[in-house]
């Protein structure tokens, strides 16, 4: 398909324009956090847990293989698919997976209790209590984007912004024909889903906010920050337009409104049916079906010549909507 | 005495009452995984731990076993192995935490002592 003949075709869609390309990116993105649970519960069960710390690090192998061809792509929407899935498929292998031997089986930790009788399990497994000690090491990167003046993470530039640091740091070297979105699309899953974790994990953690009054108000803020920033967010994201960019954009957008969700399940407010599919097998088939289509939808969606790697404009700040 | 301070007496005489009675229930820290006491859960919550905890939950019980016996025996694990050894009764860490767990798993209403004793009678039994 020639440039023009693409072009024709985005301008002809009465679907692929705002909001609509915002929404379907969103609820996949919801449906993609949901589905990766489940993955992580099935694998688990097919293979047991001894098979599965072996088998994790090869599946996350495969994850940078896929990546190597990603980066290799001149094709954006190619390349942010690539990158997306890679950075799930790392973090449940060379993350979850890891911390999980070496939290249960390596180190033999025991597990976090919950309830009043203090005999229930709590979902806060070891790998997440080792997860939770990861928090400095998220920080000192953090420091790291909001230090970098390269960074196009709109959150990172306005913490540049409102730090002063803009004069200071200088323009950006890198154009936008410059970057590899395989790779800021791999890190940014990756970091995205470690930064919210943490957050959850850091309210959660009786050791440091008990689990009374505190434990009740922080995740109660919790849940008010998370609907407000997702919310501001997602009222960004109804405003794209390209389906790349706005798959990368729900990203966060998702994973922080999902914050929520995991609070609302401590509070046993629902039940979590993505980590249950063999009681929810109708359910989590339908969701999968959901998402697999909504995928394809995103797929099959007209791209912009940028998109698909035949030229890309000149930008300095920010991305293109 | 009136009457309303007959029932601000009373108040205050529960209220110390039920602190007392909380604070003589033994807490781990907040932090911390799991049981205060492991060996005076019921077996069905050990059985729980050991899905998400195996090593460490059996660990622990383990070690709970170690210091009954030696209060029964006056002798340490290693000295009471030795002993079945002798006897022609070979164990190890899998072997002892695995009788636990199989105990557990078979009677989850019991309390793990009860398995920590069943094994002890096997220990004890070939240990002078």
């Amino acid at each position: 398909m020639t440039s023009v003949a693409i072009n024709s075709s985005i301008g002809k869609s009465k679907l692929w324009k705002p909001p609509i390309v915002g929404i379907v990116t969103f609820v996949l993105m919801l449906f993609a956090i949901a589905l990766g649970h489940t993955s992580m519960v099935l694998i688990e069960h097919w293979l047991g847990h001894e098979r599965t710390y072996v088998a994790s690090i090869f599946m996350g192998v495969g994850a940078i293989v896929l990546l190597w061809y990603g980066v290799k792509s001149k094709n954006e929407s190619l390349q942010t698919w690539i990158g997306f899935f890679a950075g799930l498929i790392i973090w449940m292998t060379w993350v979850e997976f890891f911390y999980m031997f070496y939290g249960r089986a390596n180190w033999g930790m025991l597990p976090r209790m919950d309830g009043p009788d203090g005999l229930s399990v709590s979902g806060t497994f070891p790998e997440y209590m080792i997860m939770g000690a990861t928090i400095g090491i998220l920080l000192m990167q953090c420091c790291f984007y909001t230090f970098d003046k390269d960074t196009r993470c709109n959150m990172f530039l306005w913490f540049q912004k409102k730090l002063g640091l803009r004069d200071g740091l200088g323009p950006s070297t890198k154009k936008a024909k410059d970057r590899n979105y395989a790779i800021i699309t791999f890190m940014e899953t990756i970091y995205v889903t470690w930064f919210c974790y943490a957050w959850n994990l850091l309210c959660f953690d009786p050791g440091l906010v008990g689990s009374d009054d505190l434990f009740f108000a922080l995740n109660m803020t919790s849940v008010f920050v998370a609907f407000v920033w997702s919310g501001y967010c997602f009222s960004r994201l109804l405003k794209f337009k390209r389906t790349s960019t706005a798959l990368r954009y729900a990203i966060p957008v998702g994973s922080i409104f999902w914050i929520s969700v995991e609070i609302a399940t401590k509070w046993n407010l629902f039940t979590e049916i993505w980590v249950h599919p063999w009681d929810y097998k109708i359910e989590m088939t339908v969701i999968f079906g959901a998402f697999l289509t909504l995928a394809l939808l995103l797929v099959m969606a007209p791209k912009k010549p940028s998109e698909l790697g035949k030229a890309r404009p000149n930008l300095n700040l920010g991305e293109q909507r | 005495m009136n009457r309303i301070t007959r029932y601000f007496v009373c108040l205050a005489a529960v209220l110390l009452l039920s602190d007392m009675a909380f604070a003589g229930k033994l807490k781990l820290p907040s932090g911390m995984g799991g049981v205060p006491d492991i060996g005076a859960i019921p077996c069905e919550v050990f059985s729980n731990m050991m899905q998400i905890g195996p090593l460490g939950t059996k660990r622990s019980l383990l070690t709970w076993a170690e210091g009954y016996y030696f209060a029964k025996s006056g002798k340490t694990i290693d000295e009471i192995l030795a002993d079945a050894q002798e006897a022609g009764t070979s164990w190890d860490f899998d072997s002892l935490t695995g009788h636990l767990v199989e105990y557990c798993a078979a009677d989850p209403q019991a309390l793990t002592s009860a398995a920590v004793i069943d094994l002890g009678g096997r220990l004890l039994s070939v240990s002078p």
